[in-house]
């Protein structure tokens, strides 16, 4: 492609009278080699937008740099077919963040100017990638529950197939077992109506369901994925888009209990999930000698909110309570239940229905750590009821209900990283450069991926991407969590989490049929490109992708499969010989946009400090400081890239040579609760930055120079103090020796 | 020792008009708007929450349900509609029915039809007593109450009577005297009681804890309803011969004679005067807490128990069976008077012999006496427990 680069600046929202415009227009021209340039009052306007659509049809210009307003506004008026564009960021982080009519502002918009043009030098219109197999968009859902009937359900009424594999022999999980259920509009307990969704996902024929089935293997990526899927001895295979998992739970083990709980000690101290398979068969009786039930207690987080079983709320077990405390009331309204809890949880509507319990006659009792005492056929509960302040015996129970936990059916199996160490004594664990996710073998999916056959964990074997940022996201593309199996929940979120995933697998097959990236860079059409004859078979690339994109051949070549993958670039941040790249982001543009930047000489006293800074947060609080008209050094000179963790050390290098006397790195907190949209980026640039300062000691050269700070989208209020302070200490350290040469 | 839980508790208080207690979920919001509850002292919810945990024991010894006077703000406020408020009143039920070591109180509050019953048989005993015990010869010329009943007799009459009541009603107070102070009733002596009675006749006689509540109507009508009461109290039994003595001019009944062949004292009496009083007083509150009770105009007028009906019904009727009687005999209508008289005191002695050891008239009892018993309690730790404890900061330690 012929560049024929066109520079366009808008003088409105106060650029035209904090700058020179005058003078940014002749660094167009002569430094940028633009071959228009031009200056608009309102260049987002129809009126604006027109005069750069009127530029590509009569100049033929393709190159098109907007020096206005923030890429992250205005994105829809700047956009051209058949161009490549860069925009310049001048309104949020030069003249709203800096003192107008300023030699340094003047000077700050100029090199961004510069940099900018550097950056559109070595981009390349991208080709999306098309894979040699034909592209599926077929949804396949792992778990006949209610979670995976009805994300099959949505999937076939929008219009996409759906293949539902269930492990059991008839559709309907866990719900086959509860006769009774709590959801909307939680009023009172409510008429199972499972039989009705099986019949209506049996009936449906955008539908193909495999009950008593597994999947025996999933290779390929989004659009391409094989499935293998074993029924009865024989094996099928379907060709696939995407996935939804609602592989659902399991009950904690009531055997690993504490003998407060008193289970084992007596048979009529049974768990939640017992009670469903007795209520389900009729009366609610007493567990050892079927007599009626006069006084029941239920037992609230037997084993859960607790470090030594699972250390999570399970969400359902008041509901349940509930429920089951209403069922046995409404049995013999003459019947003694209480129920013994910690907190009360029924949020939002929930309220509705503990409201009702307590109107049936359920008496709640909040105490931390009920006892059950058994004395042969006798049962009393012993617990200090914190508002009496004092404890309390209910005798003669009848019947104790301990509210187990949900276990997601992912936490089971042996984990792939442990394994792994032990069919590889060799490898030492400290050349571990991140820390390595979990994942447990529990046989749902059986991903031929290189980093392991199932969903990553996130935390207690719930495979979560980040469940705030991104609900139903998993770390590997295009496979999504929903029900139990991503968090703990009931029937009501469960069928809300079913729509939303089948919505994600549609998106995502969708957009990958059109070459297209997924969430969170949704519409990237770039991908990495290896150049293999340099691959020294390191295999720090399949190692590092947080995404499992990259599998490898047994020399250790890396095999890229991008339908999987996110367009992160933590793979060219992690290789040593820098040979991926992407059209329009690669190691080299970074130098290059590095090397353009104006370095002032030593005695003029103008410092610089560079910015690599993370374009999901850092960058956006950048421009929040902008927004809110506060100042910082204007010694800045920032680059936006996709993810720390593309950080390649040789921009340190390419900065410190060219005389820059700090570099700043701004990224996502890393480590539990990280915050990183590709989650180990910001933590594999901090081990990567622990590696240059090494070198910069070797050098001579202090190493307070490069600097890595964790930096939410909300501490936009911290980044002016922080970048001030940060310019201060460069000035006490003195100016980078390398300056001038 | 743990509490034991009795979960057959709450039923057997919803005998006693319990309804909406365990829809609470203990918040809170009733003690925090009490105007009477104190740091020592908490109500509505700890009671709320003793019912709810089967405290037994604990009710019994709580003094907090005759602190309170039923304002109805808790209920007002309670966001569960737990009705915290007649919880109270409830709970005092249920404590008049445990303080009576006769287990009257208990039929009393929780069978209507042994209410009704008992109203009755009363009523209808008096009537027939009324009949057969009169003298001769009766007046039938001018009215003349004396030469059917002479007021000697039934001064006579009234103080057996009294005395009846008193021993019931006394023992019960002893009783609750007994269970408010536990283990303090045998250490605090007998003097401190005495000297704290004065404190105990002015909440009597003034029930100036209800004047703090915000609803001061309340403790107006409530006022109305005690003093008018008790002053009427005082003519019928203390007065009705002008005090035992038979002081001619103290005499709540006179005869046509000694009055001077007048049916009535002269306007400005002070006998006729407290009579208006209280006839005002005592229709003013009735009337005021049957309309509220018909129209469920306030929260304490919402759940209305048997006993509440019954205890105003007598009243009012008591007042205006009275009223007739003044006409009559202004009109100088013998027989109408006679008969009213009957009627008058058919409905007057089954509320004071029913009501006042066994039922709701306990309650002015209670109250200041609970009142007094908590100041004396205060008083006997202050001047002897604290002493104790300074003594034992005082001595080294071994």
């Amino acid at each position: 492609m012929d560049k024929k680069i066109a520079v366009y600046i808008c003088t409105g929202c106060g650029i035209g009278e904090a700058l020179d415009i005058e003078q940014l227009s002749t660094v167009a021209t002569k430094e940028c080699k633009a071959a228009v340039c031009k200056n608009h009052p309102n260049l987002c306007s129809a009126e604006g937008a027109q005069i750069i659509k009127d530029d590509i049809a009569n100049e033929g210009v393709n190159t098109l740099i907007i020096g206005a307003c923030s890429p992250r506004v205005m994105y829809d008026v700047f956009n051209f077919e058949g161009t490549i564009l860069d925009r310049v960021n001048l309104r949020e982080q030069v003249v709203w963040s800096h003192a107008p009519k300023d030699e340094d502002t003047q000077m700050m918009a100029e090199d961004y100017l510069r940099m900018s043009a550097a950056r559109m030098k070595s981009t390349l219109p991208p080709e999306p990638y098309k894979p040699e197999q034909e592209m599926s968009t077929d949804i396949l859902v792992v778990g006949g529950g209610t979670t995976g009937m009805t994300a099959a359900l949505e999937v076939a009424k929008a219009g996409y197939r759906a293949v539902l594999v269930e492990k059991e022999d008839e559709l309907g999980g866990f719900q086959k077992k509860v006769s009774k259920n709590v959801t909307f509009p939680f009023k009172d307990v409510q008429a199972n109506e499972i039989q009705k969704l099986i019949s209506s996902v049996t009936a449906n024929e955008k539908i193909e369901v495999f009950t008593g089935s597994k999947i025996e293997k999933l290779s390929g990526g989004p659009c391409v994925f094989n499935a293998q899927i074993k029924q009865n001895g024989s094996s099928s295979e379907r060709h696939i888009g995407a996935v939804v998992m609602a592989a659902g739970w399991q009950p904690y083990d009531p055997e690993k209990l504490e003998k407060r709980f008193g289970y084992g000690e007596s048979a009529n101290v049974i768990t939640n999930v017992q009670f469903e398979e007795r209520a389900k068969s009729g009366k609610i009786t007493r567990p050892a000698d079927g007599k009626a039930v006069k006084t029941a207690a239920f037992i609230q987080c037997a084993g859960q909110r607790d470090p030594q079983h699972l250390a999570y709320c399970s969400a359902i077990c008041c509901f349940t309570a509930l429920k089951q405390a209403i069922q046995i009331k409404q049995q013999d309204p003459k019947s003694n239940v209480f129920v013994f809890y910690q907190e009360m949880r029924t949020p939002g509507q929930g309220e509705d229905f503990f409201r009702k319990a307590q109107q049936e006659g359920v008496i709640f009792v909040r105490s931390q750590a009920p006892e059950v005492l058994t004395r042969g056929s006798k049962i009393a509960v012993e617990a200090f009821d914190e508002l009496l302040g004092d404890k309390i015996l209910l005798d003669d129970v009848d019947m104790v209900v301990l509210a187990t936990g949900m276990v997601p059916a992912a936490a089971f199996g042996e984990d792939f990283k442990a394994k792994k160490l032990d069919e590889e004594p060799d490898k030492k664990k400290d050349e571990m450069v991140a820390s390595v996710d979990s994942i447990f073998m529990s046989d749902i999916l059986n991903l031929e991926y290189r980093q392991g056959p199932e969903l990553p964990e996130l935390k207690n074997g719930f495979p979560d991407s980040h469940f705030i940022c991104f609900p139903y996201e998993s770390r590997r593309t295009g496979i999504y969590a929903a029900g139990p199996v991503r968090r703990p929940m009931g029937i009501a979120n469960a069928i809300e989490d079913a729509t939303g995933a089948a919505m994600k697998a549609i998106q995502c097959v969708e957009l990958t049929s059109k070459g297209m990236a997924v969430h969170p860079r949704a519409g990237d059409l770039s991908y990495p490109e290896f150049f293999m004859q340099r691959c020294t078979q390191c295999k720090r690339c399949t190692e590092e992708c947080p995404f499992g994109a990259i599998n490898e051949d047994e020399k250790g070549n890396p095999l890229p499969q991008p339908t999987r993958c996110r367009r992160c670039s933590v793979c060219m941040g992690a290789c040593p010989e820098r040979i991926i790249s992407f059209s329009n982001y690669s190691v080299g543009m970074i130098g290059d946009i590095i090397k353009s930047i104006n370095v002032p000489e030593e005695y003029d006293e103008k410092p610089r400090m560079l910015v690599l800074c993370c374009e999901n947060d850092a960058y956006p609080a950048l421009d929040m400081i902008g927004l809110r008209r506060m100042t910082y050094n204007a010694w800045v000179r920032v680059i936006p890239v996709r993810c720390l963790g593309s950080l390649n050390l040789v921009w340190v290098a390419d900065s410190l040579s060219k005389g820059i006397d700090g570099i700043l790195l701004l990224g996502c907190r890393h480590g539990e609760n990280y915050q990183c949209h590709f989650v180990k980026g910001s933590e594999l640039a901090n081990i990567r930055l622990s590696k240059v300062k090494e070198t910069l000691d070797r050098l001579v050269l202090e190493s307070e120079r490069v600097r890595f700070e964790t930096v939410a989208i909300t501490d936009y209020d911290k980044l002016p103090a922080l970048l001030d302070e940060y310019a201060e200490k460069l000035v006490e350290i003195g100016p980078n020796p390398y300056k001038g040469y | 020792m743990s509490n034991k839980v009795d979960p057959n508790l709450i039923r057997e208080l919803e005998e006693f008009g319990l309804k909406d207690a365990n829809k609470c979920y203990n918040c809170g919001n009733c003690t925090a708007i009490c105007d009477l509850a104190t740091e020592e002292n908490p109500f509505p919810r700890k009671l709320v929450r003793y019912i709810q945990l089967g405290q037994r024991e604990k009710i019994l010894k709580s003094p907090e349900p005759w602190l309170c006077y039923y304002c109805g703000d808790c209920t007002t406020r309670c966001p569960r509609g737990a009705d915290p408020g007649e919880t109270m009143m409830v709970l005092r039920r249920y404590l008049t029915s445990l303080y009576d070591w006769t287990g009257f109180s208990r039929k009393f509050y929780t069978s209507e039809s042994f209410e009704m019953l008992a109203v009755g048989v009363v009523a209808l005993l008096v009537g027939l007593g009324l009949l057969i015990f009169h003298s001769g010869p009766i007046n039938w010329v001018h009215t003349d109450l004396n030469s059917v009943w002479p007021s000697g007799d039934i001064e006579k009459a009234d103080l057996v009577m009294a005395a009846i009541l008193l021993f019931f009603l006394g023992t019960n107070v002893l009783r609750c005297v007994k269970i408010v102070m536990g283990d303090y009733f045998s250490k605090v002596p007998v003097g401190m009681y005495m000297s704290e009675m004065k404190f105990m006749l002015i909440h009597l006689f003034t029930q100036k804890q209800f004047g703090k509540c915000k609803d001061r109507q309340q403790w107006i009508v409530h006022l109305a309803i005690m003093t008018g009461y008790a002053s009427v109290f005082l003519m019928v039994v203390v007065f009705v011969n002008g005090l035992p003595l038979g002081i001619d001019w103290l005499k709540f009944q006179r005869g046509w004679e000694s009055l001077g062949h007048r049916t009535e004292y002269s306007i400005f009496h002070p006998i006729r005067l407290i009579g208006y009083y209280s006839t005002f007083a005592i229709m003013y509150g009735t009337t005021y807490a049957l309309i509220g009770r018909i129209k469920k105009s306030k929260p304490q007028y919402k759940n209305t128990h048997g006993t509440d009906w019954m205890f105003l019904a007598l009243l009012q009727l008591t007042a205006l069976t009275g009223i007739l009687i003044n006409f009559t005999r202004l009109m100088d209508k013998p027989f109408p008077t006679y008969a009213i008289y009957v009627i008058h005191m058919m409905v007057a002695i089954p509320m004071l012999v029913l009501e006042v050891p066994f039922a709701k008239w306990a309650h002015l009892a209670y109250r200041p006496v609970v009142l007094m018993l908590l100041r004396v309690k205060a008083r006997y730790i202050a001047e002897h427990e604290q002493v104790k404890d300074a003594a034992l900061e005082v001595t080294p330690a071994l």
